[in-house]
């Protein structure tokens, strides 16, 4: 059964013909071409697909689209401001964070979330937020450094 | 993996959910945080015909503190638990268990209602259609067998169990603390204690009645102390392979008035161990005796090969957690 969706996605407003059934990860991949938000396990284990609704991070490929009508969505399309980027991200650049580039989408969006809610972590506590994020090159240290240092330069 | 097709429906309160789930109850399901839902409609194990999206419904999430005790509203999420800081200070075990649920994203999304219903798990169901696919569809997902205890008794006429395990972190918890919930039918409510919401029938694990949605727990002001160990393959998102909520209430002298001995991952349902309970009743708690009831504890639990942790380590590393719990009480 297809539905007309209305999302709001990086401050701006979409309606979506599209099927019920489909995941908010699916919506955005493929209604809207924000291919940014990565299809890992499909199956909310992995973090890859995290994006940030009302602040807080979500898994979108265990989230219905319908389901998030009326919240507002960001994805990491959304994270840099007229141009520039937000300072997690140059962090993950400066910090040499990134490798394949696969988990950053999510890694980045989950440490956004949690430095909103959390602006002077320890390391303890950026290693729990993001433990359900998988990373399979870096080995994690440079991805902790760079959320530390990012927190330290807001 | 897409989904499979159903029809989703946002309704406007509770009493409109309980008459769309009363209408089939077969084919309808709840959808709260969808952390385990959707997963397992993905693996192709319930395969609903409709979804009922209780996050629609307004007021279903809340803490509210009481003289006698706390309301929590079922579509509270486990991230707001773990960060009421009026949870953190007058019951902190609550708080610690919630941020032991998976990992961030997932303790934004699920709720404690959901938390609580949720299904029990096994090697054998939750698992992708490929990975089913060599064997012939079990007892839980609608076949005829169970993969766990597979033959049947020579004339087949003993009824089929399931032995999947239910892993929830919350409900140790909340059960050690006499935690009571409200649930709403179609047409009226009903009080009763958390324990008696779970069944210990793999199947159906759950003694919620037709049309019957959970809408509130009631936490009692805590009169002891209670402590919650998980034991796990890695510390974050992770089901427990065996969990423990300790409670302990003492007298003036140090001696045990009241335990409560509350086990995840061990059973069909959270299990309770009541002879050791009563071993410890008026007890100090001494070496000898920490040894006598963890041994006997031990004896209470009839772990299944349901997950790649065997009975035999569940049951040694449920002694172990218990001891644990134990020796911070020690006279």
């Amino acid at each position: 059964m297809k539905r007309i969706l209305k999302l709001h996605v990086n401050g701006e407003e979409f309606e979506i013909l599209t099927e019920v059934n489909k995941t908010l990860l699916e919506v955005l991949r493929e209604d809207l071409g924000l291919t940014g938000t990565k299809r890992g396990c499909d199956l909310g284990a992995c973090g890859a697909c995290t994006v940030v609704i009302d602040g807080k991070p979500h898994l979108s490929c265990i989230t219905l689209a319908a389901a998030v009508q009326g919240k507002k969505i960001m994805t990491i399309e959304g994270l840099a401001q007229e141009g520039k980027l937000h300072s997690l991200q140059k962090a993950f650049v400066e910090k040499g964070a990134i490798q394949c580039g696969f988990c950053t989408p999510g890694m980045i969006l989950t440490a956004k979330a949690f430095l909103d809610e959390h602006p002077h972590p320890s390391e303890g506590e950026v290693k729990k937020a993001i433990s359900g994020n998988l990373c399979r090159c870096t080995g994690y240290v440079k991805i902790v450094e760079a959320i530390i240092s990012a927190a330290e330069n807001v | 993996m897409r989904l499979p097709k159903f029809e989703y429906l946002e309704p406007r309160s509770l009493k409109e959910a309980s008459k769309a789930l009363a209408a089939d109850p077969v084919g309808t399901l709840l959808l709260a945080g969808g952390t385990d839902l959707i997963v397992n409609m993905k693996h192709g194990v319930i395969q609903p015909k409709r979804l009922i999206n209780l996050k629609a419904i307004p007021k279903l999430a809340y803490i509210s503190d009481r003289k006698d005790g706390l309301k929590i509203g079922a579509l509270t999420t486990l991230h707001d638990l773990a960060s009421s800081s009026l949870i953190q200070e007058k019951y902190p075990v609550i708080s610690q268990a919630s941020k032991e649920v998976a990992a961030y994203p997932h303790q934004v999304m699920g709720t404690l209602g959901g938390n609580l219903c949720q299904g029990n798990r096994c090697r054998f169901y939750n698992q992708s259609v490929f990975w089913r696919g060599t064997r012939s569809t079990c007892y839980k997902a609608g076949g005829e067998v169970c993969h766990v205890v597979p033959g049947r008794p020579a004339g087949g006429r003993e009824p089929i169990e399931c032995h999947s395990t239910y892993c929830g972190d919350m409900a140790p918890v909340l059960i050690a603390m006499d935690a009571r919930i409200k649930v709403v039918g179609r047409v009226e409510e009903r009080n009763l204690s958390l324990k008696r919401l779970y069944t210990q029938d793999g199947k159906k694990p759950l003694s919620l009645k037709k049309g019957e949605i959970l809408k509130e727990v009631f936490v009692p002001s805590p009169s002891g102390k209670t402590l919650y160990l998980k034991w796990r393959l890695r510390d974050s998102l992770e089901f427990p392979i065996v969990s423990l909520a300790f409670l302990i209430e003492r007298n003036g002298d140090g001696k045990t008035e009241k335990t409560k001995i509350i086990f995840s991952g061990v059973g069909s349902g959270p299990v309770e161990a009541s002879e050791a309970e009563k071993m410890l009743k008026d007890a100090s708690l001494d070496n000898l005796m920490i040894e006598k009831v963890s041994h006997q504890a031990v004896k209470e639990i009839s772990p299944m090969r349901t997950s790649i942790a065997s009975p035999a380590y569940k049951r040694k590393i449920a002694g172990i957690l218990l001891k644990q719990a134990l020796e911070n009480f020690k006279s």
